[in-house]
């Protein structure tokens, strides 16, 4: 986009430091537009960046020179390897304290729950009435946390996510586990290797590396070490 | 008390036009149990089908006699309240619950919303609380006090924030801090973990005292349980050591 005239007939007005300071990172326009003409006006609110990709917004808050009384509005929907979540770690991890509301409009927790993880202080949903909106903005700046317009069952998926033990590497390849998963079933290493269409000895082999691995020493000894850890769901019923 | 957002109030439809609420009453004290049925009798479109004093009690009653809204205590013998919500919620029905707990502690807010109750009132309510949180808690609304939803999204956010903290700090382990944690899972002394390595006890030290420090721990069994907790300690050589002990 190309600049027609450098005659700043209306320079933007200085920054009220009484007043919140809104950094609006919103791709949408018209939906930007929309936030930004209902934040200026609210009378204890102004917009000091309206960005609608995510370095253009960390930059525009890096070079702001006001460094309280400020709150960042982020859509969730800002995509590409900078997306949103890069967008608030980036935040989280160069302003610490800086108030961070996502919001975005989604049918499902998941996107909102990393949200939360990576450093995002609450959510409202876009469809929520103007007003919800705007008192959802204050209040994050006010230091609460928002999870606003989501269904009610929201808060358990997001906490039980939130939960969930970090993601385990397993120790085993795909094709221990399989072989594994078979074994729980009882088969003999013949019948496993028919199975998998694989030789017996190649079964052998699999499962005494299996063992060593998680440290058993019988077939029921690996079952259960592998179950403990997560690694194994066994059907009920087998 | 209003819910916010468009999706939250899409009432499921109740019992038949012009029926009433069917309520159930859960607590361990009769006394509390006559309170609510009281509170309930004052209203004509509350109609008091049973009572429970214990979990299983309740969970039985709310299956045998289909109530539209449930009256729940939370600290109940044999199966908690909590516990019974949980089940509950399992069954896809279309029962709205309601928490009176003495409990007015953030846990208890916080995991009474998080395993799907409807409402939550303190027993330090008035009794007109009680029947008015009943009959908005039936036609679909949720009863949350201001207060009690901002602590409850408290919560979610300190959970957020602990769950970022834990995987910073599981990334800041460097492969050798792991491999010793893991060591110490099979109880392993310094000096056993040194020959292990191939490294000097000194060496090994250093490195389980860095690995307490970024664990925030001060003992063994500390370093073990966090490991645990943080998924870092893989089971099988955990329960082998739990073998041989």
């Amino acid at each position: 986009m190309t600049v027609a005239t450098e005659a700043p007939a209306t320079a933007p007005p200085r920054p009220d430091p009484q007043r919140l300071g809104v950094i609006l990172v919103e791709p949408q326009a018209v939906v930007r537009a929309g936030i930004a003409l209902l934040a200026s006006a609210q009378p204890d609110m102004e917009v000091l960046v309206e960005a609608s990709h995510a370095q253009e917004a960390l930059q525009s808050l890096k070079s702001l020179s006001r460094k309280a009384g400020m709150v960042v509005v982020i859509d969730l929907a800002l995509d590409g390897e900078k997306d949103s979540l890069w967008l608030i770690r980036s935040l989280r991890e160069q302003f610490p304290s800086l108030p961070l509301l996502a919001c975005g409009s989604y049918r499902d927790d998941a996107q909102v729950s990393k949200a939360l993880f990576v450093g995002a202080d609450g959510f409202v949903d876009t469809r929520v009435p103007p007003e919800e909106f705007i008192d959802a903005i204050r209040r994050t700046a006010r230091g609460e946390v928002i999870l606003s317009g989501v269904p009610r069952n929201w808060l358990g998926r997001i906490a039980d996510r939130l939960e969930s033990p970090a993601p385990r590497r397993s120790v085993l390849t795909a094709r221990e586990l399989e072989v594994l998963t078979v074994a729980v079933e009882g088969l003999t290493a013949r019948q496993i290797g028919a199975r998998l269409g694989v030789r017996e000895r190649t079964v052998t082999t699999h499962l005494s590396r299996i063992y060593k691995k998680l440290g058993a020493r019988s077939r029921i000894g690996a079952v259960v070490a592998a179950t403990t850890a997560g690694l194994l769901s066994i059907q009920s019923g087998t | 008390m209003p819910v916010s957002g468009a999706t939250a109030v899409a009432a499921r439809p109740r019992s038949t036009n012009g029926a009433l609420t069917r309520v159930l009453i859960v607590d361990d004290h009769p006394m509390v149990r006559d309170i609510i049925r009281l509170a309930c009798s004052d209203r004509s479109e509350l109609e008091v089908i049973g009572e429970a004093g214990t979990g299983p009690e309740a969970l039985d009653k709310c299956r045998t006699l289909s109530p539209d809204v449930l009256v729940l205590d939370l600290g109940l013998p044999g199966i908690s309240g909590l516990d019974v919500i949980r089940q509950l919620r399992r069954e896809e029905s279309a029962l709205r619950i309601l928490v009176v707990s003495g409990r007015g502690d953030r846990s208890a807010i916080f995991e009474s919303a998080r395993v799907g109750a409807d409402g939550y009132l303190e027993k330090t309510g008035s009794v007109q609380d009680i029947a008015a949180a009943v009959e908005a808690v039936a036609s679909g609304t949720q009863v949350f006090s201001v207060d009690h939803q901002r602590i409850a999204h408290e919560v979610l956010g300190e959970l957020a924030r602990k769950s970022r903290e834990a995987a910073f700090m599981v990334s800041s382990l460097t492969r050798r801090e792991r491999q010793i944690l893991q060591l110490i899972a099979q109880g392993l002394t310094s000096r056993q973990m040194a020959s292990t390595l191939g490294v000097s006890q000194r060496t090994v030290e250093t490195h389980v005292a860095n690995l307490y420090d970024k664990l925030d721990v001060r003992t063994r069994v500390q370093a073990v349980h966090r490991g645990i907790e943080l998924g870092l300690i893989v089971m099988g050589e955990w329960w082998r050591a739990e073998q041989n002990a």
